[in-house]
């Protein structure tokens, strides 16, 4: 270090005592016929022990609490999605009997990546418990004619025959009786 | 912190990437408070730094498992803080911010050393003055005289080169002593 050239951005890391020990030595060498940076290192000094007199910050128990309990559902959710990996492959083992049965009723099946559909579409994932009979009942019972499906996640669409799409109640009632299913629907939503 | 302690917690954030709840916890019993101190500097609302504190612990528990050990966990975790405050703050440009005091046009009083240092030692006073300070001085104040780090620790923690943290702590320096030296009407936003 140039002795004649004031340290003057090392004085900080000086006063905190954080220097390598090169330059630290560099600074004392040059502090002990400076009285400019000496008085410099003493404001630093008040200045560092100002700051580090700020109040202590208490643990917060809350905080951890409410930490933690996000952490368990991050954690759940790789669960849940092994759990519809699961429930998706035992869609498609029902769909190969749904499809097998789909193709005897002209025209209950529409192929994929026609036009887009007209009429009311639900969005309809099946409980991996339910069998191919009670699927296929229900949407009998409905007058729902698959579209499409199953996504990777188990998501079939499912047209709803003789309904207009305006028809609000009609429309609510059909959903609310796909959710009433239980053991067959395990989620219904208008598309 | 010795070598000692330093590996204890490079196991602690090990456990934490292995799924360990009580390692999580122990990690933000011993860090939580000086996350939201630095935050609470940088980002001035209590608010704010409390809710970003959450966002950097959660974010310790997702990526524990990239910590190489390369830098003291102190470094790693407060570096995280650095992001989320950065993230927080481009989320919130487009509110209007607080005013924040240009160094460079405050009066300089020219106090003497002896009392400038008297001032210094007044901590209401210099709480105001830090305040008044722009948010990336305010940082590396704190991280200088609060936490004691390096100029080094400290660019790494910020992500810029050595010598941009040693001109803010100069200009910090500048405006510190130019706030200390004003009339205390209300130097930090003249």
């Amino acid at each position: 270090m140039n002795a004649a050239a004031h340290p003057d951005e090392l004085l900080p890391w000086y006063a905190n005592r954080s220097l390598g020990e090169a330059e630290h030595a560099a600074v004392e060498a040059h502090l002990r016929g400076c009285e400019r940076c000496r008085a410099e290192v003493e404001f630093l000094a008040a200045l560092r022990e100002q700051v580090q007199r700020a109040p202590a910050v208490r643990m917060d128990e809350v905080g951890l609490q409410r930490l933690l309990r996000q952490v368990r559902r991050e954690q759940a959710r790789p669960r849940r999605r092994l759990a519809l990996a699961a429930a998706a492959a035992v869609v498609i083992v029902v769909q190969a009997a749904l499809i097998g049965w789909l193709a005897t009723r002209e025209p209950v099946f529409e192929p994929l990546g026609g036009p887009a559909p007209a009429g009311v579409v639900l969005q309809l994932r099946f409980e991996p418990s339910a069998t191919e009979a009670n699927i296929r009942a229900l949407l009998e019972a409905q007058h729902a004619v698959v579209i499409d499906g199953p996504s990777a996640l188990g998501i079939y669409r499912v047209r709803l025959q003789g309904l207009r799409a305006d028809d609000a109640g009609a429309v609510s009632k059909a959903l609310a009786d796909f959710r009433a299913a239980r053991g067959i629907v395990a989620e219904a939503e208008r598309q | 912190m010795s070598a000692h302690a330093a590996s204890d917690e490079a196991m602690l954030i090990a456990g934490i990437a292995r799924g360990r709840e009580q390692d999580l916890a122990e990690f933000y019993r011993r860090y939580q408070g000086r996350v939201y101190a630095f935050l609470l500097r940088r980002m001035g609302d209590a608010a704010d730094a409390a809710e970003t504190a959450n966002e950097v612990m959660l974010e310790v528990w997702r990526s524990a498992a990239r910590f190489e050990g390369r830098s003291r966990p102190l470094t790693w975790v407060l570096g995280i803080a650095q992001h989320k405050a950065l993230d927080r703050a481009r989320r919130a440009a487009s509110r209007p911010q607080r005013a924040e005091t240009d160094p460079d046009t405050l009066a300089d009083d020219s106090l003497g050393a002896v009392d400038l240092i008297a001032r210094a030692q007044d901590a209401e006073r210099l709480r105001h003055c830090i305040e008044g300070l722009p948010e990336a001085q305010r940082a590396v104040v704190h991280l200088a005289f609060y936490e004691d780090l390096g100029y080094g620790e400290i660019a790494a923690i910020l992500e810029c080169p050595e010598g941009t943290v040693k001109t803010r702590m100069f200009h910090a320096r500048r405006g510190l002593k130019r706030c200390l030296g004003g009339t205390g009407e209300d130097e930090a936003s003249a």
